[in-house]
């Protein structure tokens, strides 16, 4: 397994964002749905070794984050997306993720053919050489999903990589997901249900700190046969489940 | 008349159905949109045994230039006002102009990128080090550069020869540690880096009255040799404290 989580939490405060989470995921890709608040951020957080949890568990690639050497084994082998990507305006494209490939230990010599892999994966060859404070918001949302591949990552992490993309895009983005998916274990934090169902092999969906649906997406959708709001079947078992959830109190 | 003509064909085209295009593509593209590295950050790469920490340590955009600049106006404009006066202002101001520049090149609130800084396996308290020591040995050879130009100054002007000039980076190297030591550790434990430097600044105040006070020599802070084994204690004592705020800790935040 590449995630190990048992019964990790963490707070803020005397909120407690994440609420004793286990978790184990293999390759494929995870979706992790749920309401704003619902913890998913400090959860990838702490996937990304950002944060440490409050207590409880959590192994990554078989390592132990919380042992410097190890942190830092996994930490090469981590592709990380923040909600809030911040860039550095003057960088061009490809010095922005060739700085983060350097960072991320790849060795020197591989980085020019990784970056450009990763850009071009990304479709962003055209604007390879454009300074970031140029790009449109969907775009740098692309440099950002460069970065976090360009070490070709055992481990990805992605929370709201389809924000301000365009359909177009995408689409594109959910063909790079089902690809990436086939080797390494991919999270993707999302509130987009159609993003799940298009590319996720697996869904958790989150409220209050709690796991409180784990499945496949047909399964999320199965939830919402009879019950659930919404256009779609994976909207319907989405909120089916939120509102079961909230109503029993305690997670499914 | 078709076997010629085969033979010409096969001769004349390329099968490239054995080619990938799109690698053959990346591999063009690698090369052209490479960034070739300078001779200092290749020194430096060789230096700190990391290409990631030398990109990080010459290209932050927070790092260099204004560092640079502003360690080069106070030294300059120090120097102007030590020939000229014959008071080693430019030993008080160091200290301070320093803890500054490091509270400031360190934390969430400069770096735009430090979210994703922070999931990197080379460590920001790596990174904030090696910035430390750049700025140290940026300040030292600009220093030792003002204080042989008031020494040569001072050796042909009319004034005696202020022999403690020679000193000079000797006399603000030990302050200026201390003080950017602490600073450090009030930045990293308070999260803020105007917490630091307002905390730096305050203390170097604090101490450059405190021993002018005492001994009533308004330098006494830098010239003062009874003041480095303090200095040197809050040195040690604020980078145990660093070393204590930054270690990776489990619990609330």
């Amino acid at each position: 397994m590449n995630i190990e989580l048992t019964t990790i939490t963490r707070s803020f405060g005397k909120n407690r964002a994440v609420d004793g989470v286990s978790l184990e995921v293999g390759p494929g890709v995870l979706g992790v749905l749920g309401p704003n608040g619902a913890g998913k951020t400090s959860l990838l957080r702490m996937l990304a070794t950002v944060l440490p949890p409050s207590s409880g568990e959590i192994r990554l690639l078989d390592r132990d984050p919380d042992r410097t050497e190890q942190r830092r084994e996994i930490r090469r082998r981590l592709g990380y997306l923040p909600q809030n990507l911040g860039y550095y305006p003057a960088f061009t494209v490809v010095e922005f993720i060739e700085y983060f490939a350097l960072l991320k230990e790849v060795p020197p010599a591989r980085v020019p053919q990784a970056v450009a892999t990763a850009v071009e994966r990304v479709d962003l060859g055209a604007k390879a050489k454009a300074r970031l404070r140029t790009l449109s918001g969907g775009m740098l949302r692309r440099v950002g999903i460069a970065q976090a591949i360009v070490n070709h990552p055992d481990l990805l992490l992605l929370d709201e990589p389809t924000a301000g993309l365009d359909p177009e895009q995408r689409v594109g983005f959910r063909a790079l997901l089902r690809d990436l998916g086939q080797a390494a274990t991919v999270v993707v934090s999302t509130h987009l249900v159609e993003d799940v169902g298009a590319a996720c092999s697996e869904v958790a969906l989150m409220d209050t700190g709690h796991i409180v649906f784990r499945g496949t997406p047909a399964e999320l959708a199965g939830r919402g046969e009879r019950h659930g709001v919404g256009d779609a079947p994976l909207e319907r078992g989405y909120s089916a489940v939120l509102q079961a959830s909230r109503q029993s109190g305690v997670a499914a | 008349m078709t076997e010629p003509d085969k033979n010409a064909s096969d001769a004349g085209e390329l099968d490239l159905s054995g080619i990938d295009l799109g690698r053959v593509w990346t591999g063009v593209a690698a090369e052209v949109w490479r960034r070739h590295t300078g001779p200092v950050e290749r020194i430096a790469a060789r230096l700190l045994r990391s290409a990631g920490l030398a990109r990080a340590l010459l290209t932050t955009p927070s790092l260099l230039l204004p560092w640079l600049i502003s360690t080069a106006v106070v030294f300059g404009v120090g120097g102007l006002i030590n020939i000229a006066g014959g008071q080693p202002l430019v030993w008080l101001l160091a200290p301070g102009i320093a803890a500054i520049g490091i509270a400031y090149a360190y934390g969430p609130g400069v770096d735009p990128a430090w979210e994703l800084s922070c999931s990197m396996p080379v460590s920001q308290r790596m990174v904030l080090l090696v910035r430390a020591v750049c700025v140290f040995a940026v300040n030292a050879v600009i220093g030792l550069a003002v204080s042989t130009i008031t020494y040569a100054v001072s050796l042909h002007g009319a004034r005696p020869v202020n022999v403690e000039a020679v000193a000079v980076t000797v006399a603000w190297l030990l302050p200026m540690t201390a003080i950017c030591a602490l600073t450090l550790a009030v930045a990293v434990a308070a999260r803020s880096a105007s917490a630091g430097a307002f905390a730096g600044v305050l203390a170097w105040a604090a101490a450059v009255l405190a021993s002018g006070s005492a001994s009533g020599q308004f330098t006494a802070a830098v010239t003062d040799s009874s003041t480095y084994l303090p200095y040197l204690a809050v040195a040690v004592a604020a980078t145990v404290a660093v070393g204590y705020a930054t270690r990776r800790q489990r619990g609330t935040q």
